[in-house]
């Protein structure tokens, strides 16, 4: 008796944590697959995010110093076949998920 | 006919079996450091240069493990490289053959087992970087702060 109720008090806890985590928590890298494979850009999710984190990086420390330099980045990381627009995308979606205070290099590049 | 057709594949397969003898080569021409690094004429920082470009998660990783090292040990991998790639295919390719079969000739790979791993480990990241590593200078030390 006690041990079903005490399942049953512990079933109710988990509940609200589950609920929780739902999408709106979902971890950066997970947000960053979904919104590529709305671009089509598949690849493994670990690998996607880790090209993303170093695009920001190279940002950060002059690898790259435009947009343009970036999109050749991310483009030559892409499996082949993949066009410059989903390198763009993916451009566009590593800024916003990874590094938002870059995201004016974007901007910049829109504008010329 | 039989006959004929079996004398025919046995002088082809000796004729095969002669040729590799004659170009001398055998495992250490490839393992356990690549072949297109035993013959690169690029320098070490030109080859992570490249890495940083074509190989960008290899590089980050080493480069990771690199961050975690002491300054003393960052020293000595920048010097035992730089003393690799000044070798000619001849001394490189007997530092191979010393490394294959005397698990205790590195001294480094005690400090850091994985010390040269972006150079050495993996043949499908040399040929990338050997690809295009003569594109990038030299000497930028830079490369070595990620």
């Amino acid at each position: 008796m006690t041990g079903i109720r005490l399942a049953s008090i512990a079933a109710a806890a988990i509940a609200p944590a589950l609920m929780f985590a739902a999408p709106a928590h979902a971890d950066p890298d997970t947000d960053f697959a979904r919104e590529l494979h709305t671009y089509g850009i598949y690849g493994q999710k670990d690998y996607n995010a880790w090209i993303g984190k170093i695009t920001c990086k190279r940002l950060d420390n002059g690898v790259d110093q435009d947009a343009d330099k970036s999109a050749k980045f991310v483009f030559d990381q892409l499996q082949r076949g993949s066009t410059t627009a989903q390198a763009w995308q993916f451009l566009g979606a590593a800024l916003r998920t990874y590094c938002p205070d870059k995201l004016p290099v974007l901007q910049a590049a829109a504008q010329q | 006919m039989w006959i004929k057709a079996s004398v025919a594949a046995a002088v082809v397969s000796v004729a095969a079996m002669a040729l590799p003898a004659v170009a001398s080569a055998d495992a250490t021409d490839d393992y356990p450091i690549p072949n297109r690094i035993l013959k690169t004429s690029c320098t070490a920082e030109q080859i992570m240069a490249a890495a940083r470009d074509v190989e960008p998660v290899y590089y980050e990783r080493y480069m990771i493990d690199y961050n975690n090292k002491s300054p003393d040990v960052h020293q000595a991998v920048q010097d035992r490289i730089h003393w690799f790639f000044s070798m000619d295919y001849a001394g490189r390719r007997q530092y191979s053959e010393d490394t294959a079969t005397n698990a205790f000739y590195e001294q480094l790979a005690w400090n850091w087992p994985n010390w040269a791993k972006l150079f050495f480990n993996n043949k499908g990241v040399a040929a990338h970087t050997t690809d295009v590593c003569m594109q990038y200078p030299p000497d930028d030390m830079s490369v070595w702060n990620w």
